[in-house]
């Protein structure tokens, strides 16, 4: 399940109205999030919720929801 | 006896190409067996492995032992890696594997290159090392590396079976030129039966007519009667001529890596594999961001995700210019990866250069598409492809020849000598040459529903029916292997 508040920072990155973000979605599957887009999305998301990754964790990433995933964590959630 | 043998063993000026008749009568030989052995999983994988290094040492002669060696490494770096928890240790092992991949592959590659330019540097005379290029070094160890990557990134979990990452290093199809597959995609594979569905024979058939077609009669025939001799002697000719030579190396060069590829994924998957695609009609491409989505995939997927993107993100508060960099020093080691010489180097920096521009004016792009009101329309996209399509052939000058003089000459033909009256000379006095480029570019851009219809419709077909296209595809190969150089009479100005 993919929060309300990290949908907004990325359609919000991506310039979309709406797109139904899933847990599985991958990012070829979203209008405009390419491999160099994707940094903006990561860096906004750290921005939103004042969090920091690490490089080894991100190439880890597979889909949006082990983003999701990713952030819960580092919440501490 | 002795000319079976001589035939037999390694012979460096006759690697076991796809397209020769020596592999194809091989490969029905080993066909039979692997299916008479089908479900001894045993014995099906063991002949796999032997055929394989037979394959390559027919190829690389007792060089093949690096390939072992690779494996070897490989293998157990990655159980190294996968055994501990200890971040450091991972990271000691990664680096350690690198280090001795990238030095092997440096060894053999790239000393020449080296040794040149500290020879230069030094105004001393180069003398070069005699050091034997064992064929396919550069794909063996990207493909071995990725596992080693992915098992570093917990993408995958390491095989414990030694037998199986052999299967995967030395398989055979994809092993002097790619696709560098991926060992999570790969190892899996071999745990299953051995099953063709029908339209997985129909496919593969399909797959090696549509391999041969283009990698022997229309790569090698236009190359050797038609664009060699544009290149050797451009001021021969008219500008009309040095164009079409540009597009004729640019399909020449599709043609004949594509028709490898084919190739081998359609005899993979008479073993039973299914390999990645490796390219998607590159020159429809709209940029050449896009043209890297289409051309030689499973290097750029590579490229892209243990080079670019771990310096992507280490980058990744310089935002925009993270993109830059990271994209300029991938596109360097990409052209690095094809052969130690400038030519290369300088091709992969341009590419580098036009995507990093492509980039920087992205936005300005857009708003002016949609001021022009022209943004998504097909009118748009045909222009992106054209223009997108010259960058690309142009660039393939410098990937041919690392003489400047002649891509000089060549473009000084197409601006001061074009004399566009002689295509249709062109036309008339070599028809072949111009229809197999026709055709070629008529193929590739063909309607991908058309392309799909064509498939279904072969694959419909009964074996036999199928078998005799082949055979009829093997034939026309064989007459065009054998057919005169069209002398060039008319080119003579």
């Amino acid at each position: 399940m993919i929060s309300q508040e990290l949908k907004t920072v990325i359609l919000k990155q991506l310039n979309l109205d709406d797109f139904d973000l899933q847990g599985e979605t991958i990012a070829p599957q979203v209008p405009g999030w390419d491999s160099l887009n994707h940094i903006n999305i990561i860096l906004a998301v750290e921005q939103k919720f004042g969090i920091k990754f690490k490089s080894r964790e991100l190439l880890q990433l597979k889909c949006v929801g082990d983003l999701q995933k990713l952030v819960d964590s580092k919440l501490g959630k | 006896m002795q000319y079976v043998w001589d035939l037999l063993k390694y012979n460096p000026s006759d690697p076991l190409i796809f397209s020769t008749s020596l592999f194809l009568f091989l490969f029905v030989f080993f066909l039979l067996f692997y299916n008479l052995f089908g479900r001894n999983k045993m014995v099906r994988l063991g002949l796999l492995i032997v055929f394989s290094l037979y394959f390559y040492y027919k190829s690389a002669g007792y060089y093949a032992g690096i390939l072992v060696v690779s494996a070897i490494v490989n293998f157990f770096f990655a159980k190294f890696i996968a055994s501990t928890e200890n971040f450091t240790w991972k990271r000691i092992h990664l680096a350690l594997a690198v280090i001795l991949n990238i030095g092997i592959l440096g060894y053999f590659k790239y000393t020449n290159f080296i040794v040149q330019i500290f020879a230069e540097m030094s105004s001393s005379r180069f003398e070069p090392l005699s050091i034997f290029l064992p064929i396919g070094i550069s794909f063996y160890t990207f493909k071995s590396l990725n596992y080693v990557f992915d098992v570093y990134l917990d993408n995958m979990e390491p095989t414990n079976s030694f037998r199986d990452f052999c299967v995967y290093v030395f398989f055979f199809p994809n092993l002097l030129m790619g696709p560098i597959d991926r060992a999570a995609d790969f190892l899996p594979q071999i745990q299953k039966e051995l099953f063709l569905s029908k339209e997985d024979l129909g496919k593969a058939t399909l797959l090696i007519i549509a391999g041969l077609f283009k990698k022997v009669v229309v790569a090698d025939y236009i190359g050797l009667n038609f664009v060699d001799r544009i290149f050797d002697y451009p001021l021969r000719y008219t500008g009309v001529e040095n164009l079409l030579a540009i597009y004729g190396y640019a399909l020449q060069i599709y043609c004949d890596f594509s028709g490898y590829t084919d190739m081998a994924i359609g005899i993979a998957l008479f073993l039973g594999f299914k390999l990645m695609d490796n390219f998607n009609a590159p020159f429809k491409a709209t940029s050449i961001a896009d043209f890297w989505r289409r051309w030689h995939i499973s290097l750029s997927k590579w490229l892209l995700d243990y080079l670019f993107k771990p310096m992507q993100f280490s980058m990744r508060t310089l935002r925009i210019w993270a993109n830059v960099i990271a994209l300029f020093i991938t596109f360097v080691i990409c052209g690095f990866w094809h052969g130690g010489a400038w030519n290369f180097i300088i091709w992969g920096a341009l590419h580098g250069f036009m995507m990093s521009v492509g980039l920087l004016i992205q936005k300005p792009k857009q708003s002016l598409y949609k001021l022009l009101r022209i943004n998504d329309t097909k009118f748009l996209r045909f222009f992106q492809a054209i223009i997108t399509f010259h960058l690309i052939a142009a660039s393939f000058l410098i990937f041919r020849t690392n003489d400047f003089q002649i891509i000089k000459d060549m473009f000084s033909q197409i601006f001061y000598f074009f004399h566009a009256a002689v295509f249709l000379q062109f036309a008339e006095k070599l028809p072949i040459i111009f229809g197999l480029m026709t055709l070629g570019f008529a193929l590739h851009f063909m309607p991908v529903k058309l392309e799909n219809g064509i498939k279904k419709i072969f694959t419909s077909f009964p074996w036999f029916a199928q078998a005799l296209i082949l055979v009829v595809v093997i034939w026309i190969a064989a007459q065009f292997k054998s057919a005169d150089i069209t002398p060039f009479i008319y080119f003579q100005f």
